[in-house]
């Protein structure tokens, strides 16, 4: 055990000095969100309801407690946060504001719409926050579409690599688990919202494990086998003087070329007002900054 | 030859804490007196039957224990030009392996309490040492890049450099052993010597050791010389093409000139351990205690620590991603 001990010595010092740190940052972001009771000053917008269970994928008692969790994020947040449950085609809606809108697309206009026309906004009519839609219903493709829309504050903070990331959460149990993925939408707007926000890094769950895989493999590897011993000599160790000598070193410049080549905007790093997705459909499709599974 | 002590005919042999010859039976010091009988069938000291082999230049006789220096291995052509003496002793050499199994934590638990000593000698192999003159003659294009932005546009900048360098390295005593008995890649892996302590040759060196005559000539030893040579030189003419992105070489002449070699006897501790039904085999440099040898390793004891380390390296990295994702 000693010996044990005497060998990670180090990794376990490493760990505790990140756990530490999470710790601290932890209780810092606790704080914040302490501290945080925004007011709602947006007094046109009189829809009060923030669940709306169409496709009533939720028990009474469910909603009611996404209710009082969204009521306290909103306060923390300073955001609207809307839950829309559906369970009808919206072909026909959505080509009412949009005719070429493509079927990915109609969730998006379904999520702005009710946005816009009912003044939604923590601050202001079309203000602050953010509407997830989920519609039960197969489209043309078959698929069913899901639309996380941010707005206002929530736009600002919000890259599409996050919006993957969120969209990642809910449905990792959107299927078998509806409350809990929409718990985990709240939860990780709030969580997001309130984050210092330097690094938009969306690291995907399984990469820790990889990791920790392939060090655990590479350490066996070199443990495997016993070695009989370390080289211990150098290029210079047979070397009289300790150094060659060098009676011609010369390094002469011919010629340089240029080029030059255009730098793509890349999507990944950008704010995205929303991301949409597909799921039950059996994957390929993309919409938004979205990715499907 | 035997060595024996003056004062009470004891086998005087070398002691290397001491740096000089030892009466172990009177403990008195540097009073050996040197009886030139020699036989390499008899041991001079109680007549006794010896085995040895076609190489052996000095032994232990078996029956006695009396450390005998066989004179036709260590004069005329087998004379050995240089001999490093043993500075570890017997305790030391065995204390410095101790220190390297503790160090070495895959061994199974019971290993140093099971293990068994088989057989341990000190030994003086023979080594033939190279002298090189090396001229390394190069010419290469080297490339520098820098990248920079302006708007978004990325600019790429290649510099072509014409690489000219002229070497010369005088290599001293590059070391091969001549021993069939000992595996070369052990032997390797022993070096350095620290040459400073070489010195001409005396038989007295070799009593209270075992030691060979070289079992291959300078010559037919030469190639693995050769390549430690071109293998330095190749490393050092590398350390100098520094700051280069790529370089292509289209001129590379290396001439290495021998400068003769010389014939010694380098210090060598074995141990034999069995464990388990197998034997292992240690060697210990006798000057300076690196101890080469590959021990048994507890197959069980390294899937646990390989799940640690997969444990821990796993949380760290769940914890720094939530810090990133806080951050």
């Amino acid at each position: 055990m000693k010996e044990y001990i005497r060998y990670f010595k180090w990794l376990y010092i490493i760990l505790a000095a990140l756990a530490g740190l999470f710790l601290l940052l932890q209780v810092g972001h606790w704080g914040t969100a302490k501290a945080r009771n925004h007011q709602r000053t947006n007094t046109t917008c009189t829809v009060t309801e923030r669940v709306f269970d169409k496709a009533d994928v939720l028990t009474d008692k469910q909603e009611k407690k996404l209710r009082e969790l969204i009521s306290k994020r909103e306060k923390q947040t300073g955001c609207d946060i809307v839950l829309i449950t559906l369970k009808e085609p919206l072909a026909e809606f959505a080509r009412m504001y949009e005719p070429n809108a493509a079927s990915s697309e109609y969730v998006r206009v379904y999520a702005e719409q009710f946005w816009e026309q009912n003044g939604m906004g923590y601050d202001k009519p079309d203000g602050d926050g953010v509407i997830l839609v989920d519609n039960y219903s197969r489209e043309d493709d078959g698929k069913i579409h899901t639309y996380f829309s941010t707005n206002g504050r929530a736009f600002e903070a919000y890259y599409t690599e996050d919006i993957d990331r969120l969209l990642d959460n809910v449905y990792s149990c959107v299927e078998r688990d509806p409350y809990r993925a929409y718990k985990r939408y709240v939860n990780t707007f709030y969580h997001d919202m309130l984050g210092w926000r330097t690094f938009h890094v969306s690291v995907p769950g399984s990469v820790p494990w990889a990791i920790g895989l392939i060090s655990a493999v590479i350490f066996m590897f070199l443990n495997w086998r016993s070695r009989k011993g370390t080289k211990t000599t150098t290029a210079t160790t047979y070397v009289a003087g300790g150094q060659p000598v060098f009676r011609v070193q010369t390094d002469r410049f011919l010629r340089k070329t240029v080029t030059q080549r255009k730098i793509e905007s890349s999507s990944s790093g950008g704010r995205s007002g929303g991301g949409g997705r597909s799921h039950g459909g059996g994957g390929g499709h993309h919409g938004g900054g979205g990715r499907s599974r | 030859m035997i060595y024996k002590c003056k004062n009470c005919g004891g086998n005087a042999i070398y002691a290397p804490e001491k740096g000089r010859m030892y009466c172990p039976h009177c403990e008195s010091e540097d009073s050996e007196e040197q009886n030139p009988d020699d036989s390499l069938e008899r041991c001079v000291n109680c007549g006794a039957p010896l085995e040895i082999t076609d190489y052996t230049s000095a032994c232990k006789c078996q029956h006695c224990g009396a450390y005998l220096i066989f004179n036709e291995r260590v004069e005329g052509v087998y004379e050995p030009h240089l001999v490093l003496p043993f500075r570890i002793g017997r305790q030391a050499a065995a204390a410095a392996l101790d220190q390297e199994f503790s160090r070495r934590i895959f061994a199974p638990s019971d290993f140093m309490s099971a293990k068994s000593l088989q057989k341990m000698e000190g030994t003086y192999v023979p080594f033939w040492l190279y002298d090189y003159d090396a001229d390394y003659d190069y010419a290469g294009e080297g490339t520098k890049v820098r990248t920079w932005r302006s708007g978004n546009t990325e600019y790429t900048e290649t510099s072509y450099f014409d690489v000219q360098r002229r070497m010369n390295v005088d290599f001293n005593r590059i070391p091969v052993d001549a021993s069939y008995a000992m595996e070369d890649g052990a032997m390797d892996l022993m070096e350095p010597y620290d040459y400073q302590a070489l010195m001409d040759f005396a038989p007295k060196y070799m009593s209270g050791f075992y030691g060979e005559v070289y079992n291959q000539k300078a010559k037919e030893l030469e190639e693995r010389a050769l390549q430690k040579a071109r293998l330095s030189s190749e490393q050092l003419m590398q350390a100098s093409l520094t700051g280069y992105v790529t370089m292509r070489a289209y001129r590379k002449n290396l001439k290495l000139n021998g400068r003769g070699e010389h014939y010694a006897l380098l210090p060598v501790w074995q141990y034999f351990y069995r464990y388990k039904d197998q034997v292992y085999e240690y060697h210990v440099n006798g000057q300076t205690g690196k101890v080469v040898g590959v021990t048994p390793v507890s197959r069980a004891k390294v899937l646990l620590y390989a799940a640690s380390v997969f444990a821990v390296a796993t949380a760290a990295c769940q914890i720094a991603v939530q810090i990133l994702d806080i951050l």
